[in-house]
């Protein structure tokens, strides 16, 4: 109860300060936008699997884009509040809290993909049928549990460094071409597949071509080696993140760095 | 102990010692101040015993729990209150703040909306709880500060400069709340470099000095330190720091204290000699224009200065 109390009251904050602050909608929502309907037009097309690339692309990136700056502002954001004291003050466990923001920013992104959904359909024509819709939720939530995690891992790594912000313009872009979000995988350099497939999104992107075209082919492992796999990943990015939080939390309370920024 | 580094390169690191092995001990029910100069290790001292720091050496205990093993025991039962215009979520509401460090100290979902509301009537602001923090005023955010190291009901509080930057109105009202508190039983660990305020709240006043103790007692016990001598008080127009050196300089100058802004600057001379040291002081404050100068009782502060410089 404790754990969940502290989770939803990160979850809920995250979502109010969101909403408070006008400085996110450009990178976490019109950014997307922009990007999928550029998308549909060097496609040239706009139906079935090439809809499916560059929606699933566009909110992919909503997606990520809001994990990876959430995550990375987190912490940051508590710097400049000068409340991350108050916070880490707390019998609250700074994993929980991080987990709770970065999940309410991974759910802010499946909004903007879905609202992309919506926008391409009406606005461009843009349909494209979805095989198997629960399957396709399936890997969806265990898509989004995957960034989340992820965004777990980046954000102890932030709480180390003044230059969180840096890190995550850094980040959106490899992780995003990485994952295979707007195109395959396959089309990418030999020696960036080792990055793919160790990202989670990779896999979870995958499985939900797989769910909505029954032709797909992809990474060649079938859906539920895929799902499988997202589901590995989280667990495996969680336990890193856990890890590393109490890594983290000991080394700032040692040095006496939490406050500078 | 702490590291510190300087330069990218070439790293130059420091080792800083910020407190050197300090020792006291702080009864239930009392309010505990810590006093000394800026850099003296208070700070530092309230953010190892509220397990924000871990100490490189020594040992302490928090209602019984030690600092460095029982990290999660001490935060459940502690407040923490920090001044300063920072440490709130500007952008939401005064109630969504408390709501959310209710939520990390897991009040019962049961009974928070009324904690809430029992602490924003206890600070004043019921009437502002829904308003975005970002329209208060200073005293109303150093109010919502007391509400937020409330919201857990801890039995030991430990505020750091809670009066710091505020109105002289506001300064009294946050004296007020802290009286109160030691009135409900709570238990108070408070820093600040306001004399007269620790004079009025504290029953007992630890003077830290370059990171060790130089005083613990009673304010009264305190103020004995400097019995043997008197304050003369200077307030004057055109003093510069030469003539300050000149007065530390005279033998029978225990200490100096000035503030040299503004038009009436204001300076205080301990001395053994009482009056009869008043020619000695025109003296040397001759290049300035003399407004007034009388001998005083020295006070709390007169004891502080002695034992910290």
């Amino acid at each position: 109860m404790t754990r969940l109390q502290t989770f939803w009251g990160s979850f809920r904050m995250s979502l109010l300060h969101f909403f408070a602050d006008p400085q996110w909608i450009i990178p976490n929502i019109i950014a997307p936008f922009v990007f999928t309907i550029v998308a549909l037009i060097l496609f040239r097309d706009v139906s079935g699997s090439v809809a499916l690339y560059a929606v699933l692309g566009g909110g992919m990136m909503g997606m990520w884009g809001n994990t990876l700056y959430g995550s990375g502002f987190a912490l940051a954001f508590d710097r400049w509040n000068g409340t991350i004291e108050y916070v880490l003050g707390t019998p609250s466990r700074l994993v929980w809290i991080i987990a709770g923001r970065s999940a309410s920013n991974a759910v802010l992104g499946l909004a903007n993909a879905l609202a992309i959904v919506l926008v391409v359909a009406i606005g461009y024509g843009a349909f494209f049928a979805i095989a198997d819709p629960i399957l396709f939720l399936l890997a969806l939530v265990l898509t989004l549990t995957s960034l989340s995690a992820l965004g777990v891992v980046f954000c102890s790594a932030f709480l180390l460094s003044r230059s969180a912000q840096v890190m995550t313009n850094g980040l959106e872009m490899p992780i995003y071409v990485a994952s295979g979000s707007m195109f395959p995988v396959a089309l990418l350099p030999f020696w960036s597949h080792p990055l793919s497939f160790s990202l989670g999104p990779t896999w979870g992107i995958d499985a939900m071509r797989y769910a909505a075209d029954a032709t797909y082919v992809g990474l060649g492992f079938g859906y539920w080696t895929d799902v499988l796999v997202v589901l590995a990943s989280a667990i495996v990015y969680l336990t890193i993140g856990f890890w590393l939080f109490i890594v983290v939390e000991n080394k700032v309370r040692r040095d006496a760095s939490l406050t500078e920024y | 102990m702490y590291h510190s580094s300087k330069g990218i390169l070439r790293k130059n690191r420091q080792v800083v010692e910020a407190v050197k092995g300090i020792s006291f001990d702080v009864e239930f029910g009392e309010l505990f101040g810590l006093v000394g100069p800026n850099g003296a290790g208070k700070t530092t001292t309230i953010k190892m015993l509220t397990t924000l720091l871990t100490p490189t050496s020594g040992a302490a205990k928090v209602l019984g729990f030690d600092i460095v093993k029982d990290v999660v025991e001490i935060r459940r039962r502690i407040g923490i209150i920090f001044g300063g215009e920072r440490g709130l979520y500007y952008r939401v509401s005064g109630r969504e703040n408390l709501r959310y460090f209710a939520d990390l100290y897991s009040v019962p979902l049961s009974k928070r909306e009324r904690r809430l509301s029992e602490l924003l009537e206890t600070v004043g602001l019921s009437d502002r709880a829904d308003d975005k923090v970002e329209s208060y005023s200073r005293g109303m955010k150093q109010r919502l500060h007391i509400a937020k190291g409330l919201v857990n009901d801890p039995e030991l509080i430990f505020m750091d400069e809670p009066t710091i930057g505020l109105d002289p109105q506001a300064a009294r009202d946050t004296r007020a709340m802290i009286k109160q508190l030691v009135q409900k039983g709570k238990t108070i660990l408070l820093t600040t470099h306001y004399m007269f305020e620790a004079d009025e709240l504290c029953h007992r006043i630890g003077v830290i000095s370059n990171g060790e103790i130089a005083a613990l007692d009673t304010p009264e016990g305190l103020k004995r330190f400097v019995k043997d001598i008197t304050v003369i008080e200077v307030e004057a127009f055109g003093v510069v720091d030469a003539d300050i050196a000149s007065l530390r300089r005279q033998p029978d100058v225990k200490a100096v204290s000035a503030n040299l802004e503004g038009e009436r600057q204001t300076v205080r001379i301990q001395t053994p000699k009482g009056s009869e040291f008043i020619p000695e002081v025109t003296k040397v404050l001759s290049g300035a224009k003399i407004f007034d100068i009388r001998t005083k009782e020295p006070t709390l502060e007169d004891a502080y200065l002695r034992l910290v410089t």
